[in-house]
């Protein structure tokens, strides 16, 4: 996943797709990209639950600095 | 009475009894008031009585321990003293001011009955403390501070104030690494002390140390548990409640106790009974985030398949109204050409039968008039007989009238005749001659009369007239 993306954004966006293809807004023609999207999105939320980016030494590095 | 056993005076364990309750009774005739913990009210549903147990402490340590009764009435009466005073029931691990007498049953041994109790003692320097913590708070408007701000949508990183050996730590990690989700959490200790009287002091430092590097957390949670119900008071402090407060990354509390709430956890973004249960509402939170995403994966999947079937659908109708269409039309225009050519059939049979009677109608008088025809001819023609015979006649007289008339004009120019009028043909050459010019003087001419020729030389030629 090359593109970077906060949970949150990559949230809000899921719902905004999802939204838009319950309420029928979105045309078969853009389905298949859409979906894509969506599949791409569920993809990082998915991943952010698994993962964390923390770094304990440069935590306490920086609590060293006192 | 007593007997002698073994050169030993021996009671019975109810003339000991009764002879500490007579004693007790001698010695005890007042009430008097008590001032003690009242750790546990044990209040029985059923009967309606109570059986506090009542301690005192010195340093946390417990230095004295009475049970007491509270009858029925005298429960109803001061629960309802204390609801007024202290806006609260009498309740366990409070501090109280008592009437009381001693009891001694043989059964059930030593206890305090308790006559009354002031509840405006009660409410205690604790309680004043507490009080008035949460009224500062209230008025500088900092009550509500840290329960204001945003959740972060997963509180993955979270800054733990806690014991590394307690208990409470203990379930924490447990529910948070055992995670059967696989939900990847973040913590970090920052060890205080959870208890006591410095336990103010302790979780205020480790807040200011945790605030330096708060960009890499987000949430604050405080853990204790396993340590009862004692020294407490301090969470009520208003230094440590303000820190709580006005911490700029949401606090949750899972301090595991029974009592009342303290300040601390009132003022918390959220306060959990238990560690365990705080680790919950974390998990919960991932549960939060990921049930949505996963539902939008179904509804997704169902949606696209929702629509992709509708058009299908809208496809095939359309395509089944159109042939039902040209179905209809193929076979109203099969209804019409059929009718068409029938009619064309009957028609042209009448056309046929009528032309072939005017047919026969035109032969029948053809024939008959033909016949008429050749009747008429035949009597007109037997008419024309006579008429014939005498125009003929008359034409042929005429004609030879005409005949004789024209002989007589013939035979008057016949040159015979012309010569025998005295006139003569002048000929050369065999040839008549019509001009003067046609002959030379000393030609032969010869002349023709009526009866004769005479022949001649031509001596002179003049031009006529």
């Amino acid at each position: 996943m090359s593109e970077k993306i906060t949970y949150t954004a990559a949230f809000e966006e899921l719902q905004l797709i999802v939204n838009e293809i319950e309420t029928g807004e979105i045309s078969v023609d853009q389905l298949s990209q859409k979906v894509r999207r969506a599949a791409f999105l569920i993809g990082v939320c998915k991943e952010k639950l698994t993962t964390t980016e923390a770094d304990v030494n440069q935590i306490l590095k920086e609590l060293g600095d006192d | 009475m007593s007997e002698t056993i073994h050169d030993k005076t021996v009671f019975t364990l109810l003339e000991v009894a009764h002879s500490i309750q007579r004693t007790l009774n001698e010695r005890y005739r007042s009430s008097f008031w008590v001032k003690a913990e009242m750790n546990k009210l044990n209040h029985y549903s059923h009967s309606g009585h109570c059986y506090p147990e009542l301690l005192e402490k010195k340093e946390e340590k417990v230095v004295a321990q009475v049970r007491a009764t509270l009858w029925k009435d005298d429960y109803l009466r001061i629960n309802e003293n204390f609801l007024k005073t202290l806006k609260e029931p009498l309740k366990n691990g409070i501090n109280i001011l008592f009437q009381a007498r001693i009891l001694f049953d043989p059964v059930h041994g030593l206890s305090l009955r308790i006559l009354d109790i002031d509840p405006s003692w009660s409410l205690g320097e604790l309680e004043r403390e507490k009080q008035k913590s949460m009224e500062r708070l209230k008025e500088e408007q900092l009550f509500f501070l840290n329960k204001s701000l945003p959740l972060p949508l997963l509180p993955q990183r979270i800054a733990i104030i806690s014991v590394e050996t307690s208990k409470g730590f203990a379930d924490f990690q447990k529910v948070i690494d055992q995670n059967p989700w696989k939900y990847k959490f973040f913590y970090l200790l920052f060890p205080s002390l959870l208890q006591g009287d410095k336990v103010a002091e302790a979780i205020v430092h480790q807040l200011q140390r945790i605030e330096k590097v708060k960009h890499h957390f987000d949430v604050v949670a405080i853990i204790r548990g396993g340590g009862g119900d004692i020294g407490l008071s301090g969470y009520n402090r208003y230094d440590l409640a303000k820190s709580i407060a006005c911490f700029p990354l949401p606090v949750i509390t899972g301090i595991g106790h029974v009592t009342n709430e303290t300040v601390a956890e009132m003022v918390a973004f959220k306060n959990c009974i238990t560690p365990t249960e705080l680790a919950d509402f974390l998990i919960q939170q991932f549960h939060n985030f990921s049930i949505p995403v996963n539902e939008s994966r179904k509804t997704l999947i169902h949606s696209v398949n929702q629509q992709l079937a509708d058009t299908k659908k809208e496809a095939g109708r359309t395509i089944s109204l159109f042939l039902k269409h040209t179905t209809n039309l193929i076979s109203t225009t099969r209804r019409e050409l059929l009718s068409h050519a029938r009619r064309v059939k009957t028609h042209s049979g009448f056309y046929i039968r009528n032309a072939r009677n005017q047919v026969k109608l035109v032969s029948r008088s053809l024939r008959k008039n033909t016949t008429l025809l050749l009747g008429a001819s035949a009597t007109a023609t037997s008419g024309l007989k006579p008429i014939l015979k005498k125009e003929t006649a008359v034409f042929f007289q005429q004609l030879g009238h005409e005949i004789d008339i024209r002989a007589k004009q013939v035979s008057m120019l016949d040159p015979k005749n012309v010569l025998a009028r005295g006139f003569s043909i002048t000929l050369f050459q065999d040839k008549a001659i019509r001009s003067p010019h046609v002959v030379r003087p000393g030609d032969p001419i010869k002349t023709i009369t009526f009866d004769g020729i005479i022949e001649s030389t031509v001596t002179t030629i003049q031009p006529g007239p």
